[in-house]
């Protein structure tokens, strides 16, 4: 019951909140460029609009420049600024004087960032069927699409990809509850993003835990890099997650200062 | 009863000189009890131990009876508090502020309003906190401390960024939620005055000792016994020499010669002999020895300054 109502007052301290701002954009921003290209190209895309794998394939194009860089950058960006509300407002203090337990408010806050990231693949996936309908919704000529929705297709997909960003999200959890400075996750995270991208080719690249997103995307497209055949990538993510979160929670309960 | 007791509460940051040393606090229920000392005394410290924001180290808290280690969850229930600058969510409006706090404390929704009543912020309508002047800040940081009706308040230099109009109004809303509700009160300061007109009770700290601890009319009369009579004469060594020989303990203090307080008749005498010896006297007069000059007696020097300003 604690762990609701500090859900609830954890959900409400990201209203107008930056993060937010960055789920709701983030999550339209690839669709509704595929969607202006899909309406203006409504000739290349209307034809398409039958194929009987017309959803994988848009599908296919938004994840493939979210994947590589948006996503990551974006779990990056959200999980520190929403870690860092209360650095900015110089609110821990207030926090930790509340009657909840630590456990309580570490738990709560990393649910408020895994549940903006389940929001954020929803949005995600919005933005994706409305890209596929678009023609048709703006070109009477054009029928809507032949194929049935794969709603299974979208739930695999979007659900490895969500375990594929959990070792960022509970690595930047842990910067950014214990750093101050807003730069120091944010500059970590970016660098592991970037190492990431270098480390997909490396046959051991799966030891990076940033690089999973990546892999994920290129097994989607049938080209699976040697390292993601060589292990389940999916179990690492998930691996590390565990590892990342057991170690952020003790860093915390251990903390000497408080705010 | 207390309801703040601190037994041997030491803390060090690094090797060396400790921050606290073994500081024993007896804040006592219903009262309103002023925590004083300069900047960098030990105050901020000495509450955020309590508050369970800093890891003890040594020594022994306990509040309402409880131990605050062991009680925390139940002890944090009944206290509301703000220490150092204001813990504001700029983004959100003053009632979404404390609506973040009253989920918390599952208090009535109605709380809300009551409590921005309370500091004045009840006309703010839609304006996001990081508008807010830094007074309306901590005057909303107040209205957090209040929101749930805590039994205790521990307020860290509550009145900082106020207006002198805002500090009369906060030290009687703290006056009247003590004496109309009981809400028992642990306000720090570094500013003397305000101390005097709020508390009654007062600690002194400096340089992480407590160097009093008692009410404040006890503090009042130490104040009586250590003011002095100064004497203005034309001749200020012969008036020391003369006073000194009829076992008075008289010293130079600036342009006068001053003893420790006599009764009337005694300053009669004084003056008599003093005259009887051809030494004109201009001036005779009690000099008001306030709480400052307390300080600066308890602490052994006269840095200081900052207490009242």
């Amino acid at each position: 019951m604690n762990f609701i109502y500090s859900f609830q007052s954890e959900w409400l301290k990201t209203r107008r909140s930056l993060a937010a701002w960055l789920v709701l954009l983030g999550g339209f921003f690839i669709p509704a460029i595929i969607l202006v290209g899909r309406v203006v190209y409504h000739d290349k895309s209307g034809p398409e609009m039958q194929s009987p794998l017309m959803w994988e394939n848009v599908a296919g194009q938004c994840w493939q420049f979210m994947s590589l860089f948006l996503l990551p950058m974006g779990v990056i960006l959200a999980t520190s600024l929403i870690t860092q509300i209360e650095y900015k407002n110089n609110a821990w203090k207030q926090v930790h004087v509340t009657p909840q337990g630590l456990t309580v408010i570490f738990l709560s806050k990393l649910a408020v960032i895994l549940v903006m990231l389940l929001q954020f693949f929803l949005l995600f996936n919005i933005g994706i069927y409305l890209a596929g309908i678009a023609p048709a919704l703006f070109y009477g000529d054009i029928d809507y699409p032949g194929q049935t929705f794969p709603f299974d297709y979208f739930l695999k997909t979007s659900g490895r990809f969500l375990l594929d960003c959990l070792p960022i999200v509970a690595l930047q959890y842990l910067i950014s509850l214990h750093f101050k400075n807003f730069l120091v996750p944010l500059g970590i995270g970016i660098g592991l993003m970037v190492a990431a991208l270098i480390a997909v080719e490396w046959q051991y690249g799966y030891y990076v835990p940033y690089t999973y997103c990546p892999y994920n995307f290129f097994e989607m497209r049938g080209a699976a890099m040697k390292a993601s055949k060589a292990v389940n990538i999916h179990y690492w993510a998930l691996g590390y997650f565990a590892v990342f979160t057991m170690t952020s929670y003790l860093i915390y309960i251990f903390k000497k200062e408080k705010g | 009863m207390h309801i703040i007791e601190t037994n041997g509460l030491s803390h060090h940051f690094t090797k060396g000189r400790p921050i606290l040393d073994q500081i024993n606090l007896r804040v006592k229920e219903g009262s309103i009890y002023g925590f004083l000392g300069p900047n960098g005394a030990g105050k901020t410290t000495t509450l955020r131990l309590i508050l369970g924001l800093l890891r003890k180290q040594q020594g022994e808290v306990l509040i309402f009876g409880k131990n605050f280690g062991k009680h925390r969850t139940e002890v944090l229930r009944r206290i509301g508090s703000l220490i150092e600058s204001p813990s504001i969510y700029g983004q959100l409006t003053a009632a979404e502020n404390l609506a973040v706090w009253q989920k918390i404390y599952r208090c009535p929704k109605n709380r809300i309003q009551e409590a921005l009543r309370l500091v004045g912020l009840q006309d703010t309508g839609t304006k996001r906190a990081h508008q807010f002047s830094l007074g309306m800040k901590q005057r909303l940081a107040i209205a957090v401390a209040l929101l749930h009706e805590p039994a205790l308040l521990v307020l860290d230099e509550p009145t900082n960024g106020l207006d002198p109009g805002g500090i009369v109004e906060i030290r009687e809303m703290l006056k009247r939620l003590n004496r109309d509700l009981g809400v028992t009160v642990l306000i720090s300061s570094h500013l003397l005055p305000e101390i005097e007109k709020l508390a009654t009770d007062v600690g002194i700290i400096h340089r992480g000792q407590l160097l009093f601890e008692g009410t404040l009319e006890a503090l009042l009369e130490r104040q009586r016994q250590v003011s002095r009579i100064a004497f203005e004469t034309d001749d200020a060594p012969r008036t020391l020499q003369l006073l000194s020989d009829i076992g008075q303990a008289a010293r130079h203090d600036g342009s006068s010669i001053t003893i420790p307080a006599v009764e009337k008749q005694a300053i009669a005498d004084l003056n008599r002999q003093l005259v009887e010896q051809g030494i004109g006297v201009h001036r005779i007069a009690t000099m008001e020895d306030d709480l400052e000059t307390i300080f600066m007696n308890l602490t052994g020097e006269g840095g200081l300054g900052s207490l009242r300003e």
